[in-house]
């Protein structure tokens, strides 16, 4: 890492000053033990003084330290450093002060661990987030008791009464991330949005720790939690387990691995383009910003064997090499995108009525994006500049001089711009890569991983960061936490809505890209009239937003 | 005005969709799809189904036989079997077009002749393996159709009582 080591050392004993006991410094993370009395004393410290909130990760620790844990992981981004505070709490009694007052951004996990784990928070009132209505009460299915093959019978269900009576139809499953919104709006102006998700929640966490899966078959379950950006998950998995373990990795794989990430962020932000284009109603752009996806397809799978979920992550690199001639012709492909990515682009924001729907809509402050800690594109359209692959150094990105886009006004328009100039630079990145790629072994034999490490580990996903953090079991993670980029983004769409008329509500609400599809629903109430439908997303779009 | 480039962009890109399936399908030389097992190779180790991760092969000793079974339902097409298969009876091909009107037909198994002990009569093994492992490891080719409980009685005086009970 070529960060200032100076620095890093000056900025753990100035945490250690708030109150942190530390505990271990390794691959650029700081780990301290804070008594729960401290925490939130010390997570408002922390915060204030720049870090970025990541997540909070609840652990079931009776087999071990006999408590129930919790890790808060923030960041330092200038500084390149994870910090992990741990508190922990009796297992008869899990309360811990919440933090979500001082942390906006913690809002969501802490929901989360009262769902899976049954922690509680001091004066913050628990919902359910993650688990469905008809789970029963006091089953927590992140506990080492519950055993993953369990399937308690599910309680009764909420009436449908309270959100108007109207059935809602099916959840479709998306691409990758199912939402439902509820829009309550006066006449054309939305004033207050509620999201309900975790629809398709796969229990995947728990399936990693259950005697079903070993380290390695994680790999690939990871590789499964996206549709778009899997093999994000897998390597971001495979790097917290290699920073636990100390495996070194040899280089080539580094590289090949910085690569191909690369060019799933250009077929990613090319098929968010066009779906962009399709919710503003252009399916011509559409249709080509999807044909020109399909050479960088092919590249993926002529490079790995698989157009998505390339399936070639090992523990220690890769399973397999690519051969000089599949990279040669991979990046002849590249070039042509480039020039056919730079026509259409040119052609897409010079369309009049994609400029005027993108511009000034979907405004999200920076003040609140930071509050929020948000990531990616959403992140860099709002004027923060943060972006893993810089901030956290992983992989060969060091070899590879790239710019990373930043706009200012924080509206659809600058969000679309970001993954604009995102994909030109990744296609740099991929031809730099190439051109520098060392010869050698693309997989190191010497990986064992002893029990009970933590590691922190971030990639840049096309959606922003994302975050494993892992404590290593015998023959499987004793605890794996996933945080996607877009568990962060999403609550910053309540600010981006809001006070906004609900004809952009379809293009901001795909503007972070939740992967939105047009048979997501959304329910729309309007507060005078007390009247509330359901409607489908693509009669929203087409009718140019009278719809009340 | 310079929206209407689109038009020279369609006019210059032409038609891009293939007539597929009255064309080739479009995939590359290294597309991984669906695995083949040369039955004539399988040893029925069972090799491949520690391997998969999502439990797509598995390989049981059964009365009359050892069968492997490959659900291409659950294949997740990562060819780790392929790589780890001892004898190299797995191979990876393009093929792809799996659809099927009956859940079975999406099986393949492979039938390999079992072996019993030749105490306790058990079935404990395939007759493949059994006879190339007792090739290369001679010094225990007595014991060899032993199954491995039979084998671990058969020293000192644990064997007398066993044989015992036994009968």
């Amino acid at each position: 890492m070529a960060r200032a080591s100076g620095h890093f050392e000056s900025l753990i004993s100035e945490v250690a000053k708030l109150g942190g006991v530390l505990e271990q410094v390794s691959h650029g993370a700081a780990y301290f033990r804070v008594s729960r009395a401290n925490l939130k004393h010390m997570a408002k410290a922390l915060y204030s003084v720049g870090a970025y909130f990541k997540t909070c990760v609840g652990s079931d620790e009776t087999l071990v330290s006999g408590g129930m844990a919790l890790y808060y992981i923030f960041g330092f981004d200038e500084a390149g450093l994870d910090v992990v505070l741990r508190a922990e709490a009796p297992v008869a009694n899990p309360v811990f002060p919440s933090i979500s007052a001082e942390v906006p951004a913690a809002e969501w996990c802490e929901l989360e661990a009262g769902d899976m784990l049954g922690v509680r928070f001091e004066s913050k009132e628990m919902r359910r987030l993650v688990l469905p209505e008809d789970w029963p009460a006091g089953v927590y299915p992140l506990r080492k008791t519950f055993k993953y093959s369990s399937r308690p019978a599910p309680t009764a269900r909420r009436e449908l009464q309270e959100v108007g009576g109207l059935p809602m139809g099916p959840y479709h499953p998306v691409l990758h991330e199912p939402e439902y919104f509820e829009i309550y709006g006066e006449g054309e102006i939305v004033t207050d949005v509620v999201y309900r998700g975790f629809h398709v929640h796969r229990g995947i966490e728990k399936l990693a720790e259950s005697e079903r899966m070993v380290y390695d078959d994680v790999l690939f379950l990871a590789e499964r939690i996206c549709g778009i950006c899997g093999f994000v998950h897998s390597c971001c998995y495979a790097l917290a387990i290699e920073k636990a373990a100390d495996v070194e990795v040899p280089e080539r794989a580094e590289f090949i691995r910085s690569l191909l990430l690369e060019i799933e962020r250009i077929h990613s932000h090319v098929l968010w383009l066009g779906v962009a284009a399709h919710i503003l109603g252009y399916d011509a752009g559409f249709m080509h910003a999807w044909r020109i996806r399909e050479p960088v397809m092919v590249a993926a799978e002529r490079l790995t064997g698989s157009r998505k979920t390339y399936g070639i992550n090992a523990i220690g690199g890769l399973r397999r090499d690519v051969d000089r001639d599949k990279l040669e012709k991979a990046v002849r492909d590249l070039k042509r995108v480039r020039r056919m990515f730079s026509e259409f682009a040119g052609v897409l924001l010079s369309v009049p009525q994609v400029r005027k729907r993108a511009s000034g809509t979907g405004i999200l402050l920076k003040s609140i994006a930071r509050e929020l800690s948000v990531v990616g594109p959403v992140a860099r359209a709002s004027g923060l500049y943060r972006d893993v692959r810089k901030d956290y150094p992983y992989f060969a990105y060091k070899h590879a001089s790239f710019r990373v886009p930043l706009y200012t006004e924080g509206d659809n328009l600058s969000r679309l711009m970001v993954r604009v100039d995102e994909v030109l630079e990744s296609i740099d990145i991929v031809e730099q890569l190439v051109d520098r790629l060392p010869q050698g072994s693309v997989r190191t034999d010497r990986v064992e991983i002893p029990i009970l490490r933590k590691a922190v580990a971030s990639v840049e996903a096309p959606r922003g960061e994302d975050v494993h953090f892992i404590i290593t079991g015998s023959s499987r993670p004793y605890r794996w936490r996933v945080r996607a980029p877009t568990y962060q983004n999403l609550p910053a769409l309540r600010a981006m809505l809001k006070g906004a008329p609900l004809a952009d509500a379809p293009l901001t609400i795909a503007s972070i890209d939740p992967c939105f599809s047009c048979t997501d629903r959304v329910i729309y109430c309007d507060r005078q009239s007390g009247f509330c439908k359901p409607l489908r997303s693509d009669l929203l779009n087409n009718s140019g937003g009278s719809v009340a | 005005m310079s929206y209407l480039k689109l038009l020279k962009l369609a006019l210059e890109t032409g038609r891009v969709t293939r007539r597929y399936p009255a064309e080739a399908p479009m995939v590359t030389e290294s597309f991984r799809g669906s695995i083949e097992i040369d039955p004539e190779r399988c040893w029925g180790c069972g090799a491949c189904a520690l391997a998969c991760p999502p439990n797509a092969i598995r390989v049981e000793v059964e009365d009359d036989n050892v069968r492997l079974y490959y659900f291409l339902g659950r294949c997740i097409f990562c060819g780790k079997c392929s790589e780890v298969c001892p004898k190299r009876a797995i191979t990876i091909t393009n093929k792809f077009e799996h659809a099927a009107l009956r859940v079975e037909d999406l099986e393949t198994v492979i039938v390999i002749d079992v072996v019993k002990c030749k105490v306790c009569g058990r079935p404990f093994g395939s007759l493949r393996e059994l006879r190339a492992v007792s090739e290369v490891a001679y010094l225990v080719k007595k014991r060899m159709d032993l199954c491995p409980e039979c084998r671990s009685l058969t020293f000192g005086s644990a064997l007398a009582s066993a044989r015992g009970r036994r009968a």
